[in-house]
């Protein structure tokens, strides 16, 4: 009876965290100095990408959360 | 940039401000609240003893004067808007304490307590960066960065609220989680933010004295809610925005649970099933209904009752793993800058 499941659950959400970090940083951030548009049309493309990227990330949170429920509550 | 000096006295000053003022006021306060008839029964204990509430308001004068002082003394802008962030969500909650507010009130309202933040910065400059801290670096984009400030503040802030079930959880899960934010606002952020972040772990040690098992007074919304914007408030000053998350993951995890499972912000009263239930010798068991919500103490107990003081530890033994999680976090950072 302990917390390896909760642990191993948590350990999964820093690490889909860092990898949208890192996928933050490598690829968008670098596209004001590639992308020939404005400031603002570049930061807006960056915006929406990041918020995809977050919208992803809750997703796949959500479909770990669902396979870690049906384990753990039979939900 | 302070002195190393300046940073001993003044840290000191605010450490000390924020911890023997609640210290010592908390149990004019208890009598104070006990004596009007404001209390609350403790819900998971045999008799269901009535429990003062809030502790919100004697937090808030604690970490308000130190506050007050910082500002005084190094007249940081920061200081000023963190300080009234947290004020503004200190009213939030005071009248939630008051009166039964509906479910949306709660993250709605606390939007205003990211209003100091934006407004101070964009008329006054400096109380936070232009960029994102991403731990591998940092992304400059203007156009997300103010509305997320007006996302962390009421997340951070309903967070802390929503963990606030057990005795002493919410106060000892700001305590560790704080520990990992301290260091990373350290290396990462200002002297003046890392002195306005002391008050913040050294109310929450003074007022778990009070709040641990068996709790002598609860915080109420304006508790929890002060402490998680705070939180909240200092990790965007602080240039601390995702250690400032991983460190909470626990809370965000149980919210975030909760939420998927309710599919509707709502208050846990207007939840019929419950997640939990409490067994003929006060163990706390998981429902075994299929409406009943997940959440963080359900899954803990899943496997088999547990009193509520075990739950608690329990709870602090994820935080202490999430705070390791946030350190291994810094260490990433701190080495990808180039730091060390």
């Amino acid at each position: 009876m302990g917390l390896d499941g909760l642990v191993l659950f948590i350990a999964g959400m820093w690490a889909m965290i860092l990898a949208v970090a890192a996928f933050l940083v490598i690829f968008v951030a670098p596209l004001e100095a590639v992308l020939p548009a404005g400031r603002l049309a570049v930061s807006a493309g960056q915006a929406a990408i990041a918020i995809v990227a977050v919208v992803m990330l809750v997703l796949g949170l959500s479909r770990m959360k669902e396979i870690f429920l049906h384990r753990k509550l039979g939900q | 940039m302070l002195d190393v000096a300046s940073l001993l006295i003044y840290g000191a000053a605010v450490s000390a401000i924020s911890f023997f003022a609640i210290l010592l006021m908390m149990p004019a306060a208890i009598r104070s609240l006990a004596s009007k008839g404001r209390a609350v029964p403790d819900a998971h204990k045999r008799d269901k003893p009535m429990i003062p509430r809030p502790a919100g308001p004697v937090i808030m004068a604690g970490i308000a004067a130190a506050e007050i002082v910082l500002y005084m003394l190094t007249m940081n802008i920061a200081v000023l808007a963190v300080l009234l962030s947290t004020a503004i969500a200190f009213a939030v909650g005071y009248v939630d304490d008051s009166r039964v507010m509906p479910g949306l009130f709660k993250p709605v309202a606390l939007l205003a307590a990211a209003v100091p933040i934006v407004v101070l910065d964009l008329f006054v400059g400096g109380v936070h960066g232009d960029s994102l801290n991403l731990v591998f670096g940092s992304v400059f984009i203007p156009l997300l960065y103010i509305p997320l400030i007006f996302v962390i503040i009421p997340i951070a802030g309903n967070t802390i609220n929503s963990i606030d079930v057990l005795n002493g959880v919410a106060s000892g899960f700001i305590i560790i989680a704080t520990i990992p934010l301290l260091t990373s606002i350290a290396i990462f952020g200002s002297d003046e933010v890392f002195l306005a972040a002391l008050p913040l772990l050294f109310a929450a040690l003074a007022f778990y004295r009070y709040h641990r098992f068996p709790s002598r007074i609860f915080p109420g919304d304006s508790g929890t809610l002060l402490l998680g914007t705070l939180y909240g408030a200092l990790a965007i000053a602080g240039s601390s925005e995702i250690i400032g998350v991983i460190a909470l993951l626990p809370a965000v995890m149980n919210s975030f649970l909760f939420l998927a499972s309710v599919k509707r912000i709502v208050e846990h009263r207007q939840v019929k099933a419950r997640p939990t239930i409490l067994t003929d010798d006060f163990k706390l068991a998981a429902s075994t209904d299929r409406a009943a919500p997940a959440t963080l103490v359900r899954l803990i107990v899943v496997d088999g009752p547990l009193g509520e003081k075990e739950v608690g530890y329990r709870i602090f033994k994820l935080a202490g793993f999430t705070a390791l999680l946030a350190f291994a976090s810094i260490a990433i950072q701190y080495f990808v800058l180039g730091l060390g």
